[in-house]
């Protein structure tokens, strides 16, 4: 699904970590594998150290935390707030939504549009497609995209292929109307007939936790996980993102007029070391283009590890340069997007621990 | 046959591998090691290939014919 939008920016990026620190090597003993073969996965995946959540902490805190520095600071004003997004797979209830709670949490006002978007790894790029939505009418101004994710709880300690990857953290991004009339190039896919390859499968409506969707098991692999574990086929998901990405990317920058090397930074989703740079091979990008620092750093938090990406990397350079970026993200879903726009000049670019 | 081999060696960090080896019997026989192998068979040998395709060779002997075959 190709779309195109213009006169939008995005104004502003804050990202929200928790200031907890977990090593990999700290974990290593809960895996049910040779110390030696989970050094080599940390040296191939690129695991380093991820930030997890405090017990009790969930993801609508770090955005609150995120919203009331913005207010402290005068960075964001209450009242210009038109509509209030939020992207996430964890949010505190099934009903009512996140965005609500956090609307009223503030008491902004009402005349607004809340919506919460269950989307992961592509959340960012599904975010910004939603807020330029939003903002083609007249009465929307600016839009508050909270991307946010704490699964940490989700996930198993014992699982070796999928604990020392994960992170939480929040971002949120400011995106608004502008008179600079660039293009901005928007390209979404979705295939459901693999929904279950990036998968929660017990605590929703269909299969509702108990005693025996709490029992561990041991894989084909040697991992353990319960059913109320977020578990992912990563042979699946590595596949996919190989075969689907790099097309999508050329098509784009083919509909953008672009080559690769006209794109400054591509900022991707950040599964791992090991599958972005065999995707900047694919599509021939230098690594350096294409920073893969995330997930040794913080772990990846689903949409939210772009904007981090952005803020990490940039930082207040991004407040006086402006770049021709490339987003993307791919995964649960399946869902893959991609996103070509200038983003720069903006009012902050930063990254606050809670 | 023999790059092939040469590859499958690389990845599993052996000096060398034969028909006959085991792939249950090799140190760094695991989920990553499937997973290095689905990628390079990929971009070498434009394959697709699952995790449980991989699981199911004994030998490397089974892993060449698979990828080959």
């Amino acid at each position: 699904m190709n779309l195109k939008f213009k006169n939008k920016r995005i104004a502003g990026i804050l990202t929200i970590l928790p200031k907890r620190v977990v090593a990999f090597e700290e974990e290593m003993g809960n895996y049910n594998f040779p110390e030696k073969k989970s050094l080599r996965l940390k040296k191939i995946m690129g695991y380093n150290t991820h930030r997890i959540a405090a017990e009790g902490q969930c993801s609508s805190d770090f955005c609150i935390h995120g919203l009331q520095y913005l207010f402290d600071n005068g960075m964001l004003q209450k009242d210009e707030i038109d509509a209030l997004l939020f992207v996430s797979q964890s949010p505190d209830y099934f009903m009512p939504p996140t965005s609500n709670l956090i609307q009223g949490h503030f008491g902004l006002k009402h005349d607004m549009i809340c919506m919460d978007i269950n989307q992961g790894c592509a959340g960012f790029e599904l975010g910004l497609m939603q807020a330029f939505m939003l903002l083609e009418q007249e009465s929307i101004n600016k839009v508050v995209l909270m991307n946010a994710d704490v699964l940490s709880p989700k996930v198993s300690i014992h699982d070796r292929n999928r604990n020392p990857l994960f992170g939480d953290a929040a971002a949120i991004t400011i995106v608004e109307k502008t008179n600079d009339d660039e293009d901005i190039y928007v390209a979404v896919k979705m295939d459901g007939t693999g929904a279950k390859s990036l998968m929660i499968p017990a605590g929703g409506f269909r299969m509702p936790c108990s005693e025996e969707t709490a029992i561990e098991h041991e894989d084909e692999a040697g991992n353990f996980r319960s059913l109320n574990n977020l578990v992912m086929q990563g042979d699946d998901v590595f596949n996919f993102v190989q075969r689907e990405v790099p097309p999508m990317i050329q098509d784009l920058l083919e509909r953008a007029h672009l080559t690769a090397d006209d794109i400054d930074w591509y900022m991707f989703h950040q599964p791992n070391k090991f599958m972005l740079n065999k995707l900047a091979d694919a599509i021939g990008v230098a690594y350096d283009k294409m920073p893969s620092n995330i997930v040794e750093n913080f772990g990846n938090a689903s949409g939210v590890t772009v904007p981090t990406c952005i803020s990490f990397n940039l930082g207040e350079k991004l407040e006086q340069e402006s770049y021709q970026m490339c987003l993307a993200g791919f995964g649960v879903g399946l869902t893959w997007a991609a996103i070509i726009m200038k983003v720069g000049n903006l009012s902050f670019n930063r990254i606050i621990e809670y | 046959m023999e790059e092939l081999k040469s590859k499958l060696a690389e990845i599993l960090e052996e000096e060398s591998v034969e028909d006959n080896d085991v792939l249950e019997e090799f140190d760094y026989w695991d989920s990553l090691t499937i997973l290095g192998i689905i990628s390079m068979v990929s971009e070498k040998y434009k394959k697709t290939f699952k995790a449980a395709d991989i699981r199911a060779c004994a030998t490397i002997g089974d892993l060449c014919k698979l990828i080959l075959g």
